[in-house]
């Protein structure tokens, strides 16, 4: 059995009493909170759709400057783990229509699957906070890693040359050999998910 | 305690009478208090088609991205401006107070309320298009430069030609950089040499490069910092400060470009409006700089540089222009009085590359003769200093790369005449600019040879030489210089060591109009019309529209006795310059001697 329950004895297994209240919430709302709509208007669990193979959540905002900048580091990270992973768009502003997805995705020359988010279950399955940042899911659907792709920005108009580290490769690294990842989680920079109404 | 609760008081009045009602403190909304700032202070580049990267221009908008604003502002990331508030007011100040950003903090607080449809101001009216209305020429970059999905920021230099057939004066320009979303600020140079052309693999390709430097063989300083950057506001150069453009002259625009995620295509282009009242009034860019003192050992977090100039004669400061790149951390430029009073003309102290911009006073800044300005920048070599292009650390020296470092301080000046002296008071403060930067550093050879240009100028010679040839020494191959110093030691008398320069000037750039013109004077003076001639026939053939040459090479035609071929010259001359004295003067005699001849 995949999906929120096992993310939940995860959460639990970290000890962390806010974590856990979290959990609550979670498992409240059921599983069909960790569902988005496709492009079609397809209801999809990404987390149940591609058994055996570890999956990832990138949450983006077509209005966030800082999610559009790593569409290359995305779509490079997606292509070299192919086989073993499963990469997910995942848009929680009501204001990304499917129009103005199918426009960002081939602008910025995208190959993912997009999902929409209106419920936010996505977002709440990864504990995700930001865009852009991922959520790494294992093959059973154990929440691995989530938080910032790399260490580019250090924070809002303040980015490296390039990163100096690479906690989504790292993460994705860990997942397709079965292994847990050094680091659980990183803090991303860039839009607040909770400012989208 | 006492000057605690007090300050606490005065905050509480500083919030104002916006966030306190008669019954205590009453919630923030958008509509009354939040909308007036974003609408004046961020509306401006985050609307349709400029550069922020999302619309504020209502509620909604804004409350999607509330959290992010107050982090932002508390931050100063946003609205971008460097720096502090300092002695002298700026034009545009960005900078939004204390109280403002505690407002954006309180309404998220009390739940990002919209508020009452009453208290919503008007939009300001944004102008479409060009801000000034319909530019009198507009110029495009030739091609479009592709900028990468991905990679490190880009600076591209984009050469535009100015298609005027006369020179004409320029008192707005509006640049439209393109892309404004990718554009994040672009400078403008005005190239009178076609330097930046040479630089173009086939015309029109632009070329990369962060600094570029055109040359001037000419005393003609740059008047303008020409700069763009989100936000800019285009307005009218104030009277009798229009800048000048000729037939031949070119914009280098320098676009700092950041890859946004997918291939942008950039075509900027750039509006000018004239006026036909050439400018009376002459500033000059004042650049006092100390790259020589830059050698930053890797790991250093407070390397710091400093440079002081003392003015030799009163100026208006109208604008300032300080430069550093990712290493730059505190940026400092002081002036002290001759009465020993101490200002701040401008501190940046969180410099940021990415925001570098051009600072204009808000009114003149006036600096009497015997003014010392000064400048102290300091920089982090450090792995702390995320902008670090080098990871790990390396010892990083001043240079014009991206990843080299630069300390400089440009100031846009208006020096004033000096009542008793007819000399162009930008040569004065050049002389002395120059002047200083040789003796701080013997091996500068702009230093050098423009130091050498002015004293040569000003009729000075014996000064000029030794300069000329430092620079030679600097630079041996450099056709330019060895021209200049052919010509200086010609007007020294010493001839024969002139006319070895001026041979290796050739040597080095076969066709220079100039060194072939210099060369036939030093032939001339030597009593040598046969060589004269050939190096004055050459000149005139590169350059046919020179009625000096071709007066010249008339004169020593004449002198040969090939009367028919020197009347054609000296026609030619003419036909050039009707008004040409020495050749109406020598075609008259040829012409009597062709007569003279027939009979």
């Amino acid at each position: 059995m995949r999906r929120v329950v096992d993310r939940g004895l995860h959460a639990g297994a970290r000890l962390c009493l806010v974590a856990a209240l979290s959990v609550a919430a979670v498992a409240a709302s059921g599983p069909r909170s960790a569902t988005g709509i496709d492009l079609q208007g397809r209801t999809v669990d990404p987390l149940a759709a591609d058994r055996g193979k570890a999956t990832v959540l990138v949450y983006v905002r077509t209005d966030c400057p800082v999610s559009s900048r790593y569409a290359p580091t995305v779509q490079k990270l997606a292509a070299e783990y192919g086989g073993k992973s499963k990469f997910w768009l995942v848009y929680p502003a009501k204001t990304d229509t499917v129009p103005v997805i199918e426009k960002y995705l081939k602008d910025f020359e995208y190959k993912l699957d997009a999902l929409q988010d209106p419920g936010r279950g996505l977002v709440k399955v990864g504990d995700a906070e930001i865009t852009p940042s991922v959520s790494v899911f294992s093959a059973n659907g154990e929440l691995l890693y989530h938080g910032r792709i790399d260490n580019w920005y250090e924070d809002f108009g303040r980015a490296r040359r390039e990163p100096t580290t690479h906690e989504l490769a790292d993460a994705l690294a860990a997942a397709v050999a079965g292994k847990r990842p050094a680091v659980s989680t990183a803090p991303a920079v860039g839009c607040y998910i909770s400012d989208l109404q | 305690m006492r000057r605690f609760a007090l300050s606490v008081a005065g905050l509480a009045l500083l919030l104002g009478e916006a966030a306190m009602g008669q019954h205590g403190p009453r919630k923030v909304t958008f509509n009354r208090e939040i909308a007036p700032i974003v609408f004046h202070n961020c509306a401006p580049c985050h609307r349709p088609g400029e550069g922020g990267p999302f619309p504020l221009m209502n509620y909604r908008e804004v409350a999607s991205h509330a959290r992010q604003i107050v982090t932002v502002t508390a931050s100063r990331f946003m609205p971008p401006w460097l720096p502090d508030k300092g002695d002298y007011p700026l034009a545009d100040d960005a900078r939004l107070t204390p109280q403002q950003i505690a407002l954006f903090a309180r309404w998220v607080k009390d739940g990002e309320l919209e508020g009452a449809a009453k208290d919503l101001p008007a939009l300001p009216h944004f102008v479409e298009g060009w801000q000034l209305g319909k530019p009198d020429m507009i110029l495009k970059a030739p091609k479009p430069f592709v900028l990468p999905a991905s990679g490190s920021d880009t600076y591209w230099n984009f050469v535009l030609p100015i298609p005027v057939e006369r020179t004409r004066w320029v008192k707005a320009i509006e640049i439209r950089p393109g892309n404004k979303k990718v554009v994040h600020h672009a400078n403008i140079l005005l190239d009178r040499l076609g330097t930046a052309r040479e630089m173009e693999k086939t015309p029109g390709d632009g070329f990369g490069g962060m600094e570029i430097r055109v040359e001037s063989e000419v005393f003609d300083p740059d008047s303008h910092l020409l700069f763009w950057k989100p936000g800019t506001r285009i307005e009218p150069e104030p009277d009798g400060l229009a800048f000048r453009v000729d037939k031949g002259t070119d914009l280098l625009l320098n676009a700092h470009l950041q890859p946004s995620g997918k291939p942008e295509p950039i075509q900027p282009t750039v509006g000018l409006y004239f006026t036909d009242k050439p400018a009376d009034k002459k500033p000059m860019l004042l650049e006092i700089e100390h790259d020589s003192a830059l050698d930053i050992p890797a790991g250093v977090k407070d390397f710091a540089v400093t440079d002081s100039f003392t003015l030799p004669l009163d100026v208006d400061v109208l604008a300032v222009y300080p430069h550093a790149h990712y290493l730059g951390k505190d940026i400092l430029a002081m002036v002290t009085m001759p009465d020993g009073t101490k200002k701040t003309l401008i501190h940046i102290p969180h410099w940021d590359v990415n925001w570098q911009a051009v600072f204009t006073y808000a009114k003149p800044v006036t600096l009497r003769r015997g003014t010392v300005i000064s400048m102290r920048y300091t920089y982090d070599n450090s792995e702390d200093n995320i902008a670090n292009p080098n990871h790990p650390p390396q010892r990083v020296l001043g240079g014009n790369r991206a990843t080299d470092e630069m300390a400089h301080l440009w100031l846009q000046v208006l020096p004033h005449a000096q009542p008793d002296s007819t000399v162009d008071p930008r040569m004065v403060l050049q002389e002395a600019l120059s002047r200083h930067e040789v003796e701080k550093d013997a091996t500068n050879f702009e230093a050098q040879y423009n130091l050498a240009a002015i004293c040569s100028m000003r009729g000075d010679v014996k000064e000029a030489l030794p300069h000329y040839e430092a620079a030679a020494a600097l630079r041996p191959k450099d056709p330019v210089v060895n021209n200049a110093l052919g010509s200086a030691l010609l007007s020294n008398g010493s001839v024969g060591p002139a006319i070895e320069r001026l041979k290796e000037a050739l040597a080095l750039r076969p066709g220079y109009f100039d060194a072939h013109y210099n060369l036939a004077i030093a032939y001339s003076s030597q009593d040598n019309p046969a060589e004269a001639a050939r190096e004055f026939g050459e000149a005139a053939r590169l350059k046919p529209g020179d009625a000096n040459a071709h007066a010249n090479f008339g004169a020593t035609l004449a002198q040969l006795g090939r009367l028919e071929e020197a009347k054609r010259e000296l026609e030619a001359a003419l036909k050039i310059e009707p008004g040409h004295e020495l050749a109406k003067e020598n075609l008259a005699q040829v012409n009597e001697m062709l007569a003279e001849g027939k009979k």
